[in-house]
């Protein structure tokens, strides 16, 4: 079985979504993580188990030779892919509640930025780390974060920003949020955000990039 | 105007020769999808009336006030001209980017948008030599471009400058957080003048780390 998960964890490391899927050369023409994550269930390893051993071990590292440079954008969006095709089985056991999640993150670009190639990276990186994501698309109001949040309460709440002049609106919508719940986790990311503006504005975490976030959402979640 | 494939992988931030194969395959199939990219354009206009303002690192184009800040400043403290421009390319491969990613291909996306800008960069190349070229026949030379929203200049300033291209011909509109549609467009000042030059650009006094230009190799 440990074999089958490795297998799992590999194609997604790789991008190796299906049986059709050329790269990685050396997995040509064997099935990739859609078919081997069928097998896995079929053969009684529960959702949880593939997510835990397989997917988030992959994702991470993914993560960490982005933030090395070891690997960049296009490799990100190729495992997220491999990883989105296994949690095409997955989803149905979370969605019945059979397996559990380890939290929500409801993710957007503040109003007034339409940028959101950051902001995806993020979200995906966040679900192959175990967690619901909740994403909200780009020109996000202030209200429709409060709305949202009010509908999963617990949720950690990330805000990107692209902009210079809509990292006002990301002060706007923090302060707002920080309003109707004090204690409610912020994250925030997006080029010209700096931790010291992050620190500024009373959000709890600026990260540079998506494994950043995920080791943050990792250590609030222990 | 389309960028090589060699050109893509650099931006993407691969050396050329090292993306893995389903990206370049992926940059040439969209690359000849593009290959009319219609929409391409670049406008500038030339000021004579301008003042420079050293207690404020400020310009003065036509009695409008330009906050361009101390690192673009000493760029442009010789210049005897300046010249605003705007560049676009065109609505087409921004829309292809956004339905890509909406349609969950995001590295299709993602391949468009890193050509989309590829795009306007290479379109305000060719208008920054042209603008060389008409400088150089009057004993002028230019600076480097600079734009709003990087090396301290606040994008908000956009509006400004537009406000200068009332009947702009590249249809470029701004939102009011200053964001320019279609998305894949550029703005900004270039300094003319006889004892101005072209240097590289001054990333080491800026502390914009994740500035899209640091370090990039300027073109003379």
């Amino acid at each position: 079985m440990t074999e089958l998960l490795e297998r799992i964890s590999i194609c997604v490391e790789f991008g190796k979504v299906d049986l059709k899927s050329p790269y990685p050369p050396a997995l040509k023409d064997q099935q990739g993580a859609f078919e081997l994550t069928r097998i896995a269930l079929d053969s009684g390893v529960s959702p949880g188990v593939i997510l835990e051993e397989a997917l988030i071990p992959a994702m991470s590292r993914v993560g960490e030779k982005f933030s090395r440079n070891e690997i960049f954008v296009p490799q990100m969006l190729m495992a997220a892919k491999a990883m989105n095709s296994s949690m095409i089985h997955l989803r149905p056991f979370y969605l019945s509640g059979e397996t559990r999640r380890k939290g929500t993150f409801i993710v957007g670009t503040v109003t007034g930025d339409l940028h959101d190639i950051g902001k995806n990276l993020v979200a995906m990186m966040i679900e192959g780390a175990g967690w619901e994501v909740i994403d909200l698309g780009v020109d996000v109001s202030t209200e429709k974060f409060i709305e949202t949040a009010d509908k999963y309460p617990g949720a950690v709440i990330g805000l990107s920003a692209l902009l210079t002049t809509t990292m006002e609106n990301m002060r706007k919508t923090v302060a707002s949020l920080r309003e109707i719940r004090h204690s409610m986790k912020i994250l925030v990311g997006g080029a010209p955000v700096t931790p010291e503006f992050c620190v500024k504005i009373g959000a709890d975490h600026y990260s540079p990039d998506p494994q950043g976030a995920v080791e943050f959402l990792k250590s609030i979640a222990q | 105007m389309l960028p090589g494939v060699e050109a893509l992988e650099r931006a993407m931030g691969y050396l050329p020769g090292t993306a893995p194969e389903p990206v370049t395959e992926l940059i040439q199939e969209v690359s000849e999808e593009l290959v009319i990219l219609d929409g391409v354009k670049a406008e500038y206009r030339i000021f004579s009336n301008i003042r420079l303002w050293p207690e404020d690192k400020t310009v003065e184009i036509e009695g409008v006030i330009f906050h361009v800040k101390p690192i673009i400043y000493s760029q442009i403290t010789d210049t005897e001209e300046v010249a605003l421009f705007i560049c676009t390319a065109g609505p087409l491969v921004g829309e292809m980017s956004r339905r890509s990613m909406k349609e969950g291909d995001l590295l299709r996306g993602y391949v468009y948008d890193v050509i989309g800008s590829e795009v306007v960069e290479c379109a305000a190349d060719n208008m920054q030599d042209e603008l060389k070229r008409a400088a150089g026949t009057r004993g002028m030379h230019i600076t480097n471009r600079f734009s709003p929203g990087y090396c301290g200049w606040d994008v908000a300033e956009q509006h400004k400058l537009f406000s200068f291209f009332k009947d702009n011909f590249c249809d470029i509109t701004l939102t009011p957080s200053a964001l320019m549609n279609p998305v894949k467009s550029v703005s900004g000042l270039t300094g003319i003048g006889r004892n101005v030059r072209y240097t590289s650009y001054q990333c080491h006094k800026c502390d914009d780390n994740n500035c899209i230009y640091r370090n990039r190799k300027t073109k003379a």
